[in-house]
């Protein structure tokens, strides 16, 4: 019988198989860094903490979207556009402003609403992708265009006079911090411990051989857009809490700072790589740029944005370097 | 054409089991897995036509034949990939029907593809329980048994392929032996009695070839029929008991490594017939 106890080892030295564990966990020294620099130069940015995390909160949930497709080998570019749309549909049929439709006021269906469209779209999203067979980034892509459209063709307006219990569920930090950590603590455990999860994984590491395997990879990739599309709603759910009313922008913009968290947090843009844990880390950081440009005097408003495309790219950046990095070290142990 | 009913093939076997000592008894048992008059078409084009073979229990049966041969076809006929357009499949001397792989997997035939389908992005254990992880719980709460996972594969890769494997290590990390290996882990977590590999040895190097083939012949030891379609024929003569020779989609040939050589086979498979007439219809 041969041997091959500690292979890893072995084969790449200690030196290299640490560089591997610390690429798939870059995301924490590149978090103390970030803190230390935040501490520095914007130390004002942490007179609260909990404002901090309660704003990460819609973009957490976001982040939890993408970083479910980009497991899976796929993206979606729509989840930003999803909340939005399922957040400004609700608040019209809730609302009583002048030109909500008031159809009723009742939170519970207002919940129920919010949470189906979100999923229904997502359900759409993967029935495009998996049966039709179109391209995930263009299917996805369309739809970014279409209901950001259709929720500026329903109101241009804030809606207001929502019924306080649906306002209330993101409106309250302490409640909306435990949604969306508790959504971390599930997604982790679900893609650890369920069939369902690795079967995630699976799909991102080869769909070929997730098929071959018997994995039904067309149901799977359903289910992952449903998902989340209704991530993406309830995110809208967080959004609307959160500033108290159904501002017209609700959602623009989301999906690229998703993006950049996802990616920063360790998730593979290629799909099969990746932890929860790091992308909790990747929503951190990300939130934390954004409240000490929020804070910061020597950043205007009108510059936000641009840092935020900035900050993707240093994520891509990254992201690239990482991969290149991989591929070297595991060139180098080749035999 | 049906080589079972052939009497020139009927007078090699004989001559076989004659040399082989015990392979009559073996010869006698039913067939482990048998294909009888098995014709499979896509569209107008017949990719298998009419075989009827019988793989015998522990046995080693490869299938050779040249590219376009129908010998991936016979095997996804046999492994529930394909439906047979006509003839039957036997398991155990049972009639059997596969619409899928997972009704081959349910009566103990599993299949270890040529890309080898794995993960490369998950670890050894993972790969190997794909599809099939040991869970704790009550009912539908359910979880993946990590350490049971864990445990089963290491005894997998200790006793039954015979290497001390660290089996958390990522896939992508292996050479082409190694991930072979998983492969063949992953089929043995199913506990089947049936093991078709399409092209085990190809793109592998010598020492990795040897490896395979070696993991193999221990299988078979231990009671596990091994079907392989196969192009390396100097393999296959070494390791296979009994080889099949497919030409433009019939069975030409059944025979002993004993009762052939490299240029024989390797006329057979282009040509469908010996120059010495002996197996001309």
């Amino acid at each position: 019988m041969s041997t091959e106890q500690g292979f890893l080892s072995r084969t790449f030295g200690d030196s290299d198989d640490l560089a591997l564990t610390l690429l798939d966990n870059m995301i924490w020294p590149i978090l103390a860094v970030v803190i230390l620099g935040v501490l520095v130069f914007v130390p004002q940015t942490f007179r609260s903490i909990q404002l901090i995390l309660w704003g990460a909160v819609p973009i957490g949930l976001l982040v939890l979207a993408e970083s479910l497709c980009l497991l899976s080998g796929h993206f979606d570019l729509s989840i930003g556009s999803i909340a939005g749309f399922s957040a400004m549909f609700t608040g019209m049929l809730l609302g009583t402003c002048p030109s909500c439709w008031g159809v009723t006021t009742s939170p519970w269906v207002g919940f129920g609403v919010i949470l189906l469209t979100g999923s229904l779209i997502g359900l759409v999203n993967g029935v495009m992708i998996a049966k039709v067979g179109l391209n995930p980034f263009l299917q996805t892509l369309a739809f970014l265009i279409v209901f950001e459209g259709a929720k500026t063709a329903m109101q241009t307006q804030p809606v207001t006079g929502l019924p306080s219990l649906y306002v209330r569920v993101g409106g309250t930090p302490n409640l909306a911090i435990g949604v969306m950590l508790v959504a971390f603590l599930v997604f982790g455990l679900v893609l650890r411990y369920t069939s369902f999860g690795q079967a995630v994984y699976a799909l991102g590491s080869s769909e070929v051989s997730a098929r071959e395997v018997g994995i039904d990879t067309e149901r799977l990739v359903i289910v992952i857009y449903t998902i989340s599309g209704l991530l993406a709603a309830i995110a809208g759910l967080m959004l609307t809490g959160f500033v108290g009313v159904v501002p017209p922008l609700i959602g623009e913009g989301l999906v690229f700072q998703a993006f950049a968290g996802a990616v920063i947090g360790g998730i593979s843009l290629f799909g099969g790589r990746g932890k929860i844990t790091g992308a909790l880390g990747g929503v951190i950081l990300i939130q934390l740029v954004q409240s000490a440009l929020n804070n910061s005097p020597a950043i205007g408003a009108t510059q936000i944005q641009m840092i935020n495309g900035l900050v993707l790219l240093g994520a891509i950046l990254l992201y690239n370097t990482q991969t290149k990095l991989r591929s070297r070290i595991l060139a180098s142990g080749a035999t | 054409m049906s080589v079972e009913d052939d009497p020139a093939t009927t007078e090699r076997e004989t001559a076989e089991e004659e040399a082989a000592g015990d392979a009559g008894a073996a010869a006698s048992a039913t067939p482990k897995l048998r294909a009888e008059n098995v014709t499979k078409q896509f569209g107008r084009i017949v990719a298998v036509d009419d075989v009827t073979l019988d793989v015998r229990p522990g046995e080693i049966f490869a299938l050779v034949g040249d590219n376009g041969a129908g010998k991936s076809t016979l095997m996804n006929v046999l492994s529930g990939v394909h439906a047979p357009t006509e003839g039957q499949l036997y398991k155990d001397g049972e009639p059997v029907q596969f619409s899928n792989p997972s009704d081959a997997r349910a009566k103990g035939i599993e299949t270890v593809y040529q890309d080898l389908a794995l993960m490369d992005d998950l670890d050894i254990a993972t790969n190997i329980f794909m599809g099939s992880f040991p869970k704790r719980g009550v009912g539908p709460l359910r979880v993946i048994d990590w350490n049971a996972t864990y445990e089963r594969s290491r005894a997998i890769m200790r006793e039954q392929l015979g290497r001390e494997m660290d089996i958390q290590t990522e896939v992508e990390f292996l050479s082409g032996g190694q991930r072979q290996l998983v492969a063949i882990g992953r089929a043995l977590a199913f506990d089947p009695d049936v093991i078709i590999l399409d092209e085990p040895t190809s793109a592998l190097s010598v020492d990795a070839t040897r490896l395979v083939q070696n993991t193999l012949d221990r299988l078979a030891e231990e009671g596990i029929t091994i079907v392989i379609v196969s192009h390396n024929i100097e393999s296959v003569l070494e390791h296979a008991d009994r080889i099949g020779v497919l030409y433009q989609g019939s069975l030409v040939d059944i025979m002993a490594p004993s009762e052939t050589d490299l240029e024989e086979l390797n006329e057979l498979m282009t040509t469908g017939t010996l120059e010495t007439g002996l197996l001309d219809d």
